[in-house]
């Protein structure tokens, strides 16, 4: 299952679902919101954009990816749009393969290639303004964001 | 459709002012001559110029690959998921 989503995700359930007889493993990753602290200020939450639907059909591009190197089985990609806040999950990624080696890689690799070329941005707001990370554009005027 | 549409997103919206606008042209054209249109209509955009990729009707492109009216192309700063 590979969606965007704008509602908190559900990580009990997407592991739930990929629960199956004919693997022994399951290997998740899930992306949760960090904060971080500079010059006196702090991250109060990440807000998300997608381009869609170029960025629902690259995490089925990157799901498809893995069925090619790894024996996997199930494969769930689920990524939050807007704001979430700080210890939420932003991504999460379920893999269940019959061991636990292709399990591991591959929910690994799912990772590394949304942020290769998922059309997904996030800003951090912070309390004194706001960056966009990779860019280095924002309206924070600290040195940090320069 | 009369022209291209041009979305543009996170960073680059920014820097552009807008997150949609139309380039207007008569016949097809190579994506990379849409640059110099977008960069003089956004200068604080053209500053960003060596962070960006495109994409064609949702599909990234190369700067060589034809574009003509009715197409969608898209203005993608660096991603940055997860």
């Amino acid at each position: 299952m590979f969606a965007i989503v704008e509602e908190p995700i559900d990580v009990g359930s997407l592991i739930v679902a990929a629960q199956r007889p004919d693997c022994g493993a399951i290997s998740t990753f899930i992306g949760t919101t960090r904060i971080d602290e500079s010059d006196g200020a702090r991250v109060e939450h990440l807000e998300y954009e997608a381009y869609r639907p170029m960025a629902d059909r690259k995490l089925e591009e990157i799901g498809a990816e893995i069925t090619e190197r790894w024996d996997v089985r199930e494969i769930s990609i689920v990524h939050r749009l807007g704001r979430v806040n700080p210890g939420e999950p932003s991504v999460a990624i379920v893999v269940a393969a019959p061991r636990r080696g292709p399990a591991f890689e591959a929910s690994r690799y799912a990772i590394e290639r949304i942020k290769q070329i998922v059309p997904i941005w996030k800003r951090e707001v912070w309390s004194d303004g706001y960056m966009w990370v990779g860019s280095q554009t924002g309206t924070r005027s600290t040195p940090a964001a320069k | 459709m009369n022209g291209i549409k041009i979305l543009l997103f996170g960073a680059a919206a920014d820097r552009a002012g807008t997150r949609e606008t139309v380039l207007p042209v008569e016949e097809e054209v190579a994506l990379g001559d849409l640059w110099p249109v977008l960069a003089g209509r956004y200068p604080k955009l053209a500053e960003m110029q060596h962070n960006l990729a495109f994409a064609v009707n949702g599909e990234y492109a190369r700067m060589e690959d034809r574009v003509s009216s009715g197409d969608e192309v898209a203005v993608l700063p660096p991603v940055s998921g997860g």
